[in-house]
């Protein structure tokens, strides 16, 4: 029987087993933490490999819509839904969380006895991010964002004792806490506008508007406006991102990598489903608002990196830059997600391994990275500085690197759909970025006056930045493959 | 066989044997990196050997699709004026290695950012779908501003940055342009986008749009050039970076720049062109003059030939937008020999900077009594430089000046005074640098250039001497190709080649005496 089936759900499933053993495990080894490392590995893995083995069902034509509430064709309401995109967002937010675990290892090592619960709630939220992507319920999406929001709040004020992680815990968990009733309150509007919790309307199967009765298209088009609002923040984009920078730079550096990558995977997949694959035909009405949100925030993002002097906020304000290329793909509707799936994927790598090389320079509980602390960077450490000015070029949207692709396809979707004032906006603030990025990369080349203390990063961590980097240059330089991978990643 | 694939790769994988060496034989770096930069050479040697001279069409073609859905290709193409680029740039990339001996800290990454960028300077000129286009343009960047930045001199971070800021605002106009016009193409084709070149010639535009794709390119090739009033960042790029990179620079880089207005502005863009040729042209003329009048006062030796380049370089605008035949094969041999000469001056400038450590034109006097070989070379490139007959400057610019008179008379003469400008600021610096008495004691004793050095010279002083005596071989090449291009914009637009009247259009006469005339005439110039 097609509802009893496991593998639609196996990717939480997974996660939330390797979380409770490792929680269990941690209880009875104590401060072993060597008994249960492996297990969260060993999880993110398998997460992994369930999303290839949905990829394939899907693929062979298998995918569709599980767990109905209602056996009436016309009226079913599926909580889960198996296609390309959720199966992608398996694949990507597994090895994603693997690397970032990785890289947050010497933080985690450092945690003593809480370490199990640090590496569970990691487990956690990512399950709830990959909950956000694979669903067509609005409520289930919800329960996906809290899940991997609460999480969040939890382990950017892990180090406790440190006002500053304390204060980013607070902030992130007030403005947080906000944007998520906005999300909510969108659902009930939507709701209330369409009688339906589906993204497809009561006929919750792809066609929403053919069937369902809109009696309130006022109240719908606030739903979907408060809707963005809670995505947008989650996502940070301009003007909803003010928390990012400081969540960012209060949060110990091992644990930001995987807050900054995973939740603008499991952001963008939910946009791309709810917007893309759901309100088709609302899309007249909320392109235009995606376009102008993707100009502000490359716009803000871009400008403000320009004075940041401190590395996590630089990365902070930059990731605002960066979720306004990708809004720029999502204005090109379907054809925008193949970009959009190649931009974000590639990013998480390079923060989570950025992140990680923060974390390796200043230490991984740290909370300020001065760019400063970065100078001479290639002196101390030849193979951290190359490294981590691969990881620059990438994001600056360097051709050869693989931030340049994502880039340039989502310019090219977005002047296919007619915005080339978006284009040029684009390409000059990438410009612009080239001078930020350009900073951090003279800095690291530049000879480093007093600081001459040798870096050895451990070899998980290392391990971690090698992935990134290589990742960075070999999508850069043969995107094809992965290329013809995302171009069936799409919403059901 | 994929030569022009193989070409592109061949530096690269230099950089990979360079790199992979290991890191306490740093004894091996320099004669391995000299060595993996002779291959590149000779395979665009192969190509001009097999290149089929008046044929005007693409050769050596290549095609493969890399993304469906998003039209792009692996297009690669020679025709007449791309092919001396290439040979150019495969000829300078081993001298500017060879003369990079003194290079001890961080030799490898050196090396392997020459080799880079080799690659990437051979992709721009050899390819044909914009967005490969375009990732070629932009690549170039990085190594050079790690050059600049990590080998320069003492302001070479700001310089370094500066570069890149200047060039890359270029690209944001160049990408966006690149964009909508993949997006124009592939409408008309009937698929999504397509970025290939040759299906762009068939595109119809607005006059609107026609206007503002070519101003988008404009701005990118004008800053690259760099064309009056954007060259600001090329003096101190140019000072700041350590020899090899000021040779590669000036020698190619630049040259990417008219080589894009050529291959793109004029073809793609006609009517936009011919509005606009005598704008451009009245910049280029700008920067000869104004180029040339500072170049004069420069009290450093190295900011003076990056001034004179400005001048140049408002040459080859000059000719390229006078839109005549003469005009636009005598920029193409400018490009060729202002590559050669300016290479050759800033590898002498090199040469003695690493002997004196000072580039200041005052701490010099009287240095041709103590390096006589050396103040030779010297006033041998100078003369090339300035146009002296019988090298291969003079016939660039008199090419040109002949072609821009056809159709801009004023502008032409306005801009003859360059010449002679060039022939002040040279002569009068060679005249501070090497005449008179030794006045600087730390003159004394220096050593004159040794077998190495005058070795890696010769090939210049010999390619300077061939193209001036005989450029024959240059012209029947690049004539063709320059030729289609204005066949076009004749065809697409209302503008009429100036020709000079022929005498077949005075008196009924044979056509085919009357060509073998204008060979004569072609023969004579040298």
């Amino acid at each position: 029987m097609q509802n009893a089936s496991f593998l639609p759900v196996a990717f939480e499933v997974i996660q939330l087993a390797g979380a409770l053993l490792v929680l269990l495990v941690g209880v009875i080894a104590g401060k072993q933490r060597r008994v249960w490392a492996p297990i969260a590995g060993v999880t993110f893995l398998a997460s992994a490999g369930a999303g290839v083995l949905q990829w394939r069902a899907v693929s062979e034509g298998s995918g569709g819509f599980f767990f109905s509430t209602q056996e009436l064709e016309i009226m079913r309401s599926p909580m889960v839904v198996m296609d390309g995109l959720s199966a992608f967002a398996a694949i990507v937010l597994g090895l994603v969380g693997f690397v970032a675990l990785l890289g947050s290892w010497d933080l985690v090592a450092s945690l003593g006895k809480r370490s199990s619960e640090f590496v569970a709630l990691t487990l956690l939220a990512v399950a709830g991010l990959h909950m956000m992507t694979v669903t067509p319920n609005l409520v289930v999406i919800f329960i996906g964002l809290e899940t991997a929001s609460i999480s969040f709040y939890v382990l950017a004020g892990f180090i406790r004792g440190s006002r500053k992680s304390d204060e980013s815990a607070l902030k992130y968990f007030l403005l947080g806490s906000l944007a998520s009733a906005m999300f909510l309150y969108g659902v009930a509007l939507t709701f209330a506008a369409t009688g339906s919790l589906s993204i497809y309307g009561v006929n919750s199967i792809r066609d929403f508007f053919s069937i369902t009765i809109i009696t309130e298209p006022g109240i719908l088009l606030a739903g979907l406006a408060l809707m963005f609002v809670g995505l947008f923040f989650k996502i940070s984009a301009a003007p909803f991102h003010q928390w990012a920078p400081d969540v960012y730079q209060g949060a110990p550096s091992g644990a930001v990598g995987l807050m900054a990558a995973g939740v603008k995977i499991a952001g963008f997949a939910a946009l791309a489903r709810i917007f893309i694959g759901g309100f088709v035909s609302q899309t007249d009405v909320w392109v235009p608002i995606v376009a102008v949100v993707a100009a502000i925030s490359m716009i803000v993002g871009t400008t403000m990196a320009l004075v940041q002097t401190d590395l996590k906020r630089l990365l902070a304000y930059s990731g605002v830059a960066h979720s306004g290329y990708l809004l720029a793909a999502m204005v090109g509707g379907i054809r925008g997600i193949p970009p959009m799936w190649f931009y974000v994927s590639t990013y998480a790598f390079m923060i989570v391994g950025a992140f990680t090389i923060v974390s390796v320079v200043c230490g991984p509980a740290s909370t300020a990275a001065p760019i400063d602390s970065f100078k001479g960077l290639a002196k101390r450490s030849p193979e951290m500085g190359w490294l981590l000015a691969i990881i620059m070029f990438g994001m600056s949207g360097m051709p050869f690197f693989a931030g340049f692709v994502g880039k340039v396809f989502a310019f090219v979707v977005a002047g296919e759909a007619g915005y080339m004032w978006l284009v040029v906006i684009g390409t000059l603030t990438t410009v612009v970025g080239f001078a930020f990025y350009l900073r951090v990369v003279s800095g690291i080349f530049s000879s480093g006056d007093d600081d001459d203390r040798e870096i050895d990063p451990s070899l998980s961590a290392r391990f971690a930045i090698v992935i990134s980097a290589v990742a960075t240059v070999l999508f850069g330089i043969v995107p094809w493959p992965l290329l013809d991978v995302v171009r069936e990643a799409l919403p059901f | 066989m994929p030569v022009l694939s193989i070409l592109i790769v061949l530096p690269l994988v230099g950089a990979i044997v360079v790199g992979l060496l290991p890191r306490h034989r740093t004894e091996l770096v320099y004669p391995i990196a000299l060595a993996m930069s002779i291959p590149p050479l000779a395979a665009a040697l192969h190509i001009l050997w097999y290149f089929n001279a008046g044929d005007a069409s693409f050769q050596f073609g290549e095609h493969i699709v890399l993304v469906e859905s998003f039209g792009i290709s692996w297009t690669l193409a020679v025709d007449g004026i791309s092919l001396f680029m290439v040979v150019l740039t495969a000829l300078l990339f081993p001298i500017s290695i060879a003369a990079s001996h003194s290079i001890t800290d961080r030799a490898k990454t050196y090396m392997v950012l020459m080799l880079i960028l080799e690659t990437g300077v051979l992709g721009v000129f050899l390819s044909l779908d914009l967005f490969v286009f375009f990732a070629f343009f932009e690549i170039v960047l990085i190594p050079m501003y790690l050059l600049i930045s990590m080998w320069g001199s003492e302001n070479r971070a700001y310089a370094s940055l500066k570069f890149v800021l200047f060039t890359a605002v270029g690209s944001a106009f160049l990408l966006a342009s690149i964009v909508a016009l993949g997006v124009l193409t592939g409408e008309q084709l009937g698929t999504l986008v397509n970025f290939d070149f040759r299906n762009m010639l068939s595109v119809e535009f607005s006059s609107t749009t026609e206007l503002a794709l070519f101003v988008g390119f404009a701005i990118a090739f004008a800053i690259k050039i760099p064309l009056f009033p954007f060259h600001t960042w090329l003096p101190d790029a140019h000072t700041e970076a350590p020899t090899a990179g000021s040779v590669i620079l000036a020698g190619v880089l630049l040259k990417m720049g008219t080589y894009g207005f050529l291959r793109f502005n004029l073809t793609l863009f006609p009517q936009a062109a011919v509005d606009l040729a005598i704008p451009l042209a009245i910049l280029g003329v700008i920067g000869i003059v104004y180029g040339a009048a500072v170049a004069i006062v420069q009290p450093d030796i190295k900011r003076l030939i990056a001034y004179s380049s400005v001048s140049h370089m408002g040459f080859i605008v000059l000719g390229t937008f006078a839109l005549t035949t003469q005009g636009l094969s005598g920029s193409v041999v400018l490009m060729i020999s202002h590559g050669l000469t300016t290479g050759a001056l800033f590898l002498l400038i090199g040469m003695v900077y690493e002997r004196t450590h000072t580039r200041k034109i005052a701490d010099y006097g009287g240095l041709a009594k103590v390096m006589p070989v050396y103040a030779g070379i010297f006033l041998f490139s100078a003369f090339a430089s300035a146009g002296l007959p019988g090298l291969s400057g003079f016939i660039g610019e008199f090419t040109i000046l002949i072609g821009a008179y056809l159709s801009l008379p004023v502008l032409t003469i306005i801009a003859g005074s360059g010449v002679i400008l060039a022939a002040i600021y040279l002569l009068w610096a060679y005249e501070r640098v090497f005449t008179g008495p030794v006045t600087n004691s730390k003159l004394e004793g220096l050593k004159d250039l040794g077998f190495r050095e005058v070795a890696i010279l010769a090939p210049l002083i010999v390619l300077i001497i061939g193209i001036g005596v005989y450029p024959k071989p240059v012209f029947d090449r690049v004539e063709p190709s320059v030729e289609i291009i204005l066949d076009r914009i004749e065809a697409e637009t209302e503008f009429e080649v100036p020709e000079f009247a022929r005498v077949s259009d005075l008196v009924d006469i044979d056509y085919e005496a009357e060509r073998e005339v204008s060979d004569h005439d072609d023969g004579e110039e040298g």
